[in-house]
This record gives structure tokens, C-alpha cells and sequence, in this order.
């Protein structure tokens, strides 16, 4: 058992997150693409494959229509990700940014992203990858 | 000449059209300004930001309308000056285009009306908010009087104010906190406020007065047939309390 997270994305397209690149774009950032995806984190976390059950038989997280799980390798933002934790600090919501094609962004876009868009400091907080 | 407002439209905007009806019963040279119409905004005295889901809330109630083009210009007519009123998601959108309370700097929100409490569902419930600054506090409540008790719906599920501590004291010191909510007779304790929003706020006003943002919708409760005490024989067509604020908007739009 260990801290393990998991990413539930859609698999359909995600308007929110199209929304979020060309805000990003109009205020100046040259971002290429944005990931959305809701972070699950789990204490007590058992092997990956039976995470993935887990969180496929709640359906008040997945549907198998909309979503794609994947368990990540640790529990902090993969590269060219930040986490924005509201109320819930074990659900928070990835913005995954990439400037390139497979290249994703640095933490310094990232937290220019954060500052002008994807998080309010009065009631958010950012978590950045190491 | 007549002193023109503008009711702006974002995509997912859903109060417009009685926001705007309530506008012109009250004597206000209102009119609808589409996203599409952005350029059209600085050629207005006065803008209303109405109630709904602008670009479906996506990423945060507010946040994406507050970087649209509308609000380019909204933002450098409250600059000038002229009168900004945001009911519900206008107001959503005004804290997170930094105009309201205005103590950062401009798009650097200090505040949020987000998610409610205790429990994060949408609330629909008739309020009441009381007028908790002077009337010339703000040219837009002026002619109300002093302790004005309105009666409005809060109908929202990101609509209890939250700032960090420093911020609250600045709201409190600043004389930002233009409304609270109430009971009818204008008693004020936390069974009032439908929500858990800090300092019981329902609304707020910046620095200078011109700018305010009032989560509940008076505009919702402005005709008797909108009233929940309505009785079979009133008018229906009579204005309510609600129209009350608007009133005042519209008589300070004319005297700027």
C-alpha cells in the first residue's frame, strides 16, 4: 500500500480544456494544446490494476462512455502539469499544457498560466511538479 | 440626451431579457450588446452584467468572460468612470476580472464567490440583502435609503464569498461590503445568508463606488407576479421590491 493517483480524462472531446488554450493564447502564452483531466488520490492505494477497478466501478467518477483512467506513476503533476486544489486536497483538477508537439510546458508557463487563468488565489491553490 | 446601457450577452448569459425589460420599465435606454458586438460596448454610459453560465463555467464561475473582449471595455469604462452593475454570474465575473472589490490589480482576482456551503449544491431561495454602506457610498444605490431591505432570489452554486483572511479585513475596512443578506425586516444574523458566504455578503462595491456585483437577482423579483406573497387580485404587473436597486442604477446613469 502507498500514495498512488489517478487521472480520469475524457476521451471525448473536452471543451473546457479547448476553452483554456485559446484564453491562454489570447492572453499572450504560446501554448499548442491543453489536457484537462480530474485527480484522484488515494492513501491506501493497492496495485494499479485494482485502482483502475476501483475507480471504473464508482460511477459517480467515471463513465465508461466519457472517460479514460490512468493510474500515475506517482502522486504529484506529471511534467507540464499543475494541480489546482479548491476544497477537496485529494481531488484536484490537472491542466496538463504543452508548447509543442510532445513537449510540455515548463513550470515557469505554468505558473504564468496559473497566475493569469487557471487558478484564483482567494479560494485556490496551485501545485506544481518537482 | 439619453444615457445608454448596455446588457451584455456572453455565451451562456440567461437573464438578459428581464434584466433588460426591468431596465427600461425603471426609465433606462437599455439594450442587449452580444459577445459578437464587443466593439459596440465603448460607445455605451453604463453596463449590466446579467445572470447565467457564461461559457459554462468552464474552468472557474466568471473566469473565462473575465478575459473576453466585452470585458476590455467594460473594464476601461469603469475606469472612466461610468457605472458597472453585475447581478449573480455578471458578479462572478467582476470578481474575477479584479474590477470588484478592486483591491488588487486589474484581472488579479482577490475574491471569489464560489462554491456554497456546507454543502456545495445550487441554491434557489428568496432572499432578502440590506443596503450595509451609506446610499452615496455608490452612485448605483444613491437613491436607495439608508438600510434598504431588497428582496431577491439567490439562485447559484458558486455564490458564498471566500478571500483569504487579509482580504476579508480589506473588504471590511475598505467599506466594500455593500450589501449582506437579511431577514425581511432587515435583521441581520447567519441564519439569513443562504449560504455560508464570509461576512454574510451578498454584495460588493469597489473603491470608488462605480463598481458593484450582487450575487442574488432583485431583477427576479421586480414585478408582483414574481413575488412569493403574491395574492389573486394584486396587480401582477406592479413593481416589487426588487426593481427598487435598479431604479437607483438607472437614476445614477443618468446623473453621470
Amino acid at each position: 500500500m502507498s500514495r498512488r493517483a489517478v487521472a480520469i480524462e475524457l476521451k471525448i472531446p473536452d471543451n473546457a480544456a479547448y476553452t483554456a488554450l485559446v484564453t491562454l493564447r489570447r492572453l499572450g502564452l504560446a501554448v499548442e494544446r491543453v489536457e484537462r483531466s480530474q485527480i484522484v488520490r488515494y492513501e491506501d492505494a493497492p496495485s494499479p490494476k485494482v485502482l483502475v477497478d476501483r475507480v471504473q466501478g464508482d460511477e459517480s467518477l467515471y463513465n465508461p462512455n466519457k472517460h479514460r483512467v490512468t493510474v500515475l506513476d506517482g502522486d504529484v503533476p506529471r511534467t507540464g502539469e499543475v494541480w489546482i486544489v479548491q476544497d477537496d486536497p485529494d481531488m484536484p483538477v490537472a491542466w496538463r499544457l504543452y508548447v509543442a508537439p510532445g513537449t510540455p510546458a515548463s513550470t515557469e508557463v505554468l505558473k504564468i498560466a496559473c497566475e493569469r487563468l487557471l487558478c484564483n488565489p482567494a479560494v485556490e491553490r496551485a501545485i506544481f511538479s518537482r | 440626451m439619453s444615457r445608454r446601457i448596455a446588457v451584455l450577452v456572453f455565451p451562456g448569459t440567461n437573464s438578459e431579457e428581464e434584466t433588460v425589460r426591468l431596465l427600461r420599465d425603471c426609465g433606462g435606454d437599455a439594450h442587449l450588446v452580444h459577445w459578437s458586438g464587443a466593439a459596440l460596448l465603448p460607445s455605451f454610459d453604463a453596463y449590466v452584467l446579467p445572470g447565467g453560465f457564461a461559457y459554462e463555467d468552464r474552468i472557474r464561475a466568471g473566469a473565462i468572460a473575465a478575459h473576453d473582449e466585452m470585458m476590455d471595455h467594460v473594464i476601461a469604462g469603469a475606469e472612466l468612470g461610468k457605472l458597472v452593475l453585475g447581478v449573480c454570474n455578471g458578479a462572478q465575473i467582476l470578481l474575477e476580472a479584479g474590477l470588484v472589490p478592486g483591491t488588487g490589480p486589474v484581472r488579479h482576482p482577490t475574491a471569489a464567490f464560489t462554491r456554497n456551503g456546507p454543502v456545495a449544491h445550487f441554491v434557489c431561495t428568496h432572499v432578502h440583502v440590506k443596503l450595509s454602506v451609506k446610499p452615496g457610498r455608490s452612485p448605483i444605490t444613491a437613491a436607495l435609503a439608508p438600510e434598504a431591505v431588497i428582496p431577491a432570489w439567490a439562485a447559484n452554486a458558486e455564490g458564498r464569498l471566500a478571500a483569504q483572511e487579509n482580504h476579508l479585513a480589506e473588504l471590511r475596512n475598505g467599506d466594500h461590503i455593500a450589501f449582506v443578506y437579511a431577514h425581511e425586516k432587515g435583521n441581520v444574523d447567519p441564519t439569513a445568508t443562504p449560504n455560508q458566504s464570509a461576512l454574510g455578503v451578498a454584495g460588493l462595491v469597489n473603491r470608488s463606488g462605480n463598481v458593484l456585483a450582487l450575487m442574488p437577482h432583485p431583477e427576479r423579483d421586480a414585478w408582483t407576479f414574481n413575488h412569493p406573497d403574491k395574492r389573486r387580485g394584486d396587480d401582477m404587473l406592479a413593481p416589487s421590491g426588487g426593481a427598487a436597486l435598479f431604479r437607483s442604477f438607472v437614476a445614477g446613469v443618468q446623473r453621470s
